[in-house]
C-alpha cells in the first residue's frame, strides 16, 4: 500500500507526535509497505530517507503553547504537489485541527483521510468561532483515530463523531536489549539494598516526585544500600535540596536523557515508579518501562491501570499516598518471585503495545477507509494484515 | 452612469450566490456518495462475518450460533440489526481461541467490522447534517438520492486487543 503521512511539527524539535509519526512510518516499511512522511525540516538538517521537508517551520503562539509549523500559500503548493506526485491509497494525517501541513492536507486531499487526534484537545478557541468551517475538515476525514481514551471522549463529546482507540506503541526490542548503565542495578538483597528509578520532570507536582521522595526517604532509613536513580528536565539543587544531607549520596541524577539512553536507564533499576497525581491520558513512560522487563510501580491512575491490566502487570497503589507506596517498595524489594510474576505479565501485556501490532492496527483502519471511498472491501493478504 | 455600478454588482451577488450553490451541491453529493460507499463495505463487511461464524459453528459450536449465523445472512432489511446483534451475543458466549485459524477468522471479521460500522456511522451523520441544512432542504439538492439510513447496532468487537486477559 501506498501511504502518505503528514506530521504537523518540525522533526528539528523532539516531541511526542513526531516520535510516534516516525516509529509508525518505520513500523509500516518493515510491514512491507510504500510510506512518504511529509513535516516542516529547517534546509539543512538530517532526515530519515522516507520523509519529505515541507520547508522551515515557523514558530507561532497557539492553544497556550508555542508550536512550530508550517502554514501558508507556499506550503499549501507544497503539500499539493506531495499528494499529487505520491498518489497515496491512503492520507494519514497527525493533529489536523493545529492551523498546519496536516489541516492543509485534509482540505487538498480528494480519496480517504484516516486522521489521528494524540491530545486531548478541546475544541480550540479559533475553531469553535468558525463551526461550519470545522465541520467542512471534518467532513473530509474518513477515519479517525484517537491515541488514549480521553482523547477519544474529547472526540465523541466535542466533535460530534466517534474514533477508534489506538494506542501509542512502543519499539519493544529497542527497551529489551538496552545494556544498563555501568555499576547498576546492583545487588538486592532483602532488607538492605535495590535501586528505584523515576524519569520526568521531578520540579512538576502532577508528576508527584514528593511523593517519592517522602517514601524513598524513609525507606532508605531501614535499608543503607537503597539507591535512586532520577532522570528528567531540570536544576540539580532543585532536586537534592530536599533531600536529608546524609541521604544524598543514595541520589544519582542523570539530567535530561535521549532515547537510547532512556532506555539504558529504566534497564538500571529493579523498580521503576511512576508516582503521578493526575493529568495522564495515556502512560507512554509504564509501557517502556515493562519493555526494558523492569518492574512498575504506579499510582492508580485510570490510565495507568489500563496499561498495567488493572495490576497484574505491575503494582498499583493509592494515588498521592507515600505510606502505601514505601510498603509497596519494601514488600518488591524483598521479594524476587513477585517482581518477577509482575514482569512475566508485562512482557504479555507490552507485546499488545509493541509497534508491529500496533500499526497492524492502523492498517486495518486505513482498509476501513479505503472501502469507505469505494465501497470494495480489501482482502487481509492484500492491506498486509494476513 | 450609476445604473451601469447596479448591474455590475448584481452580476457579481449573482455570480457569487451561483459559485456557493454549485459548491454546497457538490459538497452534498460527495458526502452522499460517500455515505453509500460506506453502506455497501460495512454490508460486505456482515457477510464476511456471518459467513466466517456459519463455518466455524458447523465445525465447532453446533445449532446456536449456526442459526444465529444463518438468521443473520437471510435477515429481511427490517429484521437485519436484531438478527446481527444476535449473532455478536451467540460469538460472545463461544469461547474463541486465537489461535484457532477458524477462530482467528471469526475475530479479525468481528473487528473489521466494527471499524466498517464506525466509519460507517460517522459518514452517515456527516451526509444528514449536510442534506439537513436548510438551503440544501429547499433547493432539494440530493434529493435522488434516498435519505441516509443509520444502521444501528452493539460494537462486535469480540476480544480487544487492549484486554489483555488471554494470558
Amino acid at each position: 500500500m501506498r501511504i502518505g503521512i503528514v506530521c504537523p511539527y518540525s522533526f528539528d524539535v523532539p516531541g511526542g507526535v513526531q516520535n510516534h509519526v516516525m516509529d509508525l512510518a518505520e513500523a509500516l516499511i518493515g510491514l512491507g509497505h510504500e510510506v512518504s512522511v511529509l513535516a516542516p525540516a529547517d534546509e539543512d538538517s538530517a532526515l530519515p530517507p522516507y520523509v519529505v521537508s515541507a520547508g522551515r517551520a515557523v514558530p507561532l503562539p497557539y492553544n497556550g503553547s508555542v508550536a512550530r509549523i508550517a502554514f501558508g500559500p507556499v506550503s499549501t503548493a507544497r503539500v499539493r504537489r506531495w499528494i499529487t506526485r505520491g498518489d497515496f491509497d491512503v492520507l494519514h494525517v497527525h493533529e489536523p485541527l493545529t492551523p498546519s501541513l496536516s489541516m492543509l492536507a485534509v482540505l487538498s486531499a480528494r480519496g480517504p483521510v484516516v486522521a489521528t487526534f494524540h491530545t486531548a484537545m478541546t475544541r480550540s478557541r479559533v475553531l469553535s468561532a468558525a463551526q461550519g468551517a470545522l465541520q467542512i475538515l471534518l467532513e473530509r476525514i474518513t477515519a479517525r483515530i484517537a491515541v488514549s481514551a480521553l482523547a477519544r471522549k474529547v472526540q465523541v463529546e466535542h466533535m460530534d463523531g466517534g474514533a477508534v482507540e489506538i494506542p501509542n506503541g512502543v519499539t519493544v526490542a529497542k527497551f529489551a536489549g538496552a545494556e544498563p548503565l555501568p555499576g547498576w542495578p546492583g545487588e538486592c538483597a532483602p532488607g538492605t539494598d535495590g535501586t528505584i528509578g523515576f524519569l520526568g520532570r521531578f520540579t512538576e507536582t502532577r508528576k508527584g516526585f514528593p511523593i517519592l521522595r517522602e517514601a524513598f526517604v524513609e525507606l532508605a532509613r531501614e535499608r543503607p544500600g537503597l539507591r535512586l536513580l532520577v532522570a528528567g528536565p531540570g536544576d540539580p539543587d532543585d532536586l537534592f535540596d530536599p533531600f536529608p544531607a546524609e541521604l544524598r549520596d543514595q541520589v544519582t541524577f542523570l539530567g535530561l536523557v535521549s532515547e537510547p539512553d532512556k532506555a539504558r536507564m529504566l534497564r538500571s533499576v529493579h523498580l521503576y515508579v511512576a508516582p503521578n497525581t493526575g493529568g495522564e491520558s495515556f502512560g507512554m513512560i509504564l509501557t517502556e518501562a515493562l519493555a526494558a522487563g523492569t518492574t512498575v510501580v504506579a499510582s492508580d491512575l485510570d490510565a495507568f491501570r489500563r496499561v498495567l491490566d488493572g495490576g497484574r502487570a505491575g503494582r498499583l497503589f493509592p494515588t498521592g499516598d507515600p505510606l502505601a507506596l514505601r510498603a509497596a517498595l519494601a514488600e518488591l524489594l524483598d521479594d524476587p518471585d513477585q517482581r518477577a510474576a509482575l514482569t512475566a505479565c508485562g512482557d504479555q501485556v507490552v507485546a499488545h503495545f509493541d509497534w508491529p501490532v500496533v500499526a497492524r492496527r492502523v492498517l486495518e483502519v486505513y482498509a476501513a477507509a479505503i472501502e469507505a471511498t469505494d465501497g470494495r472491501v480489501i482482502d487481509q493478504e492484500w492491506v498486509g494484515l494476513g | 452612469m450609476p445604473g451601469m455600478w447596479w448591474v455590475v454588482g448584481a452580476v457579481v451577488v449573482v455570480g457569487l450566490v451561483a459559485t456557493y450553490l454549485i459548491w454546497t451541491a457538490g459538497r452534498v453529493e460527495r458526502l452522499q456518495a460517500r455515505a453509500e460507499s460506506a453502506a455497501r463495505a460495512l454490508e460486505a463487511h456482515l457477510l464476511r462475518r456471518a459467513a466466517a461464524a456459519a463455518v466455524l459453528a458447523e465445525q465447532r459450536y453446533g445449532v446456536e450460533p449456526y442459526g444465529a449465523a444463518r438468521i443473520a445472512l437471510d435477515a429481511v432489511p427490517e429484521e437485519r440489526e436484531a438478527a446481527e446483534n444476535d449473532l455478536t451475543r451467540q460469538l460472545r458466549s463461544v469461547q474463541l481461541d486465537p489461535a484457532d485459524p477458524a477462530c482467528e477468522a471469526v475475530i479479525a471479521a468481528s473487528r473489521r467490522l466494527a471499524l466498517a460500522r464506525q466509519v460507517h456511522t460517522d459518514l452517515v451523520r456527516d451526509a444528514r447534517a449536510a442534506r439537513g441544512r436548510p438551503l440544501v432542504r429547499l433547493l432539494r439538492m440530493g434529493h435522488r438520492h434516498p435519505w441516509p439510513r443509520y444502521f444501528d447496532i452493539d460494537d462486535p468487537t469480540l476480544a480487544a486487543p487492549a484486554d489483555v486477559t488471554t494470558g
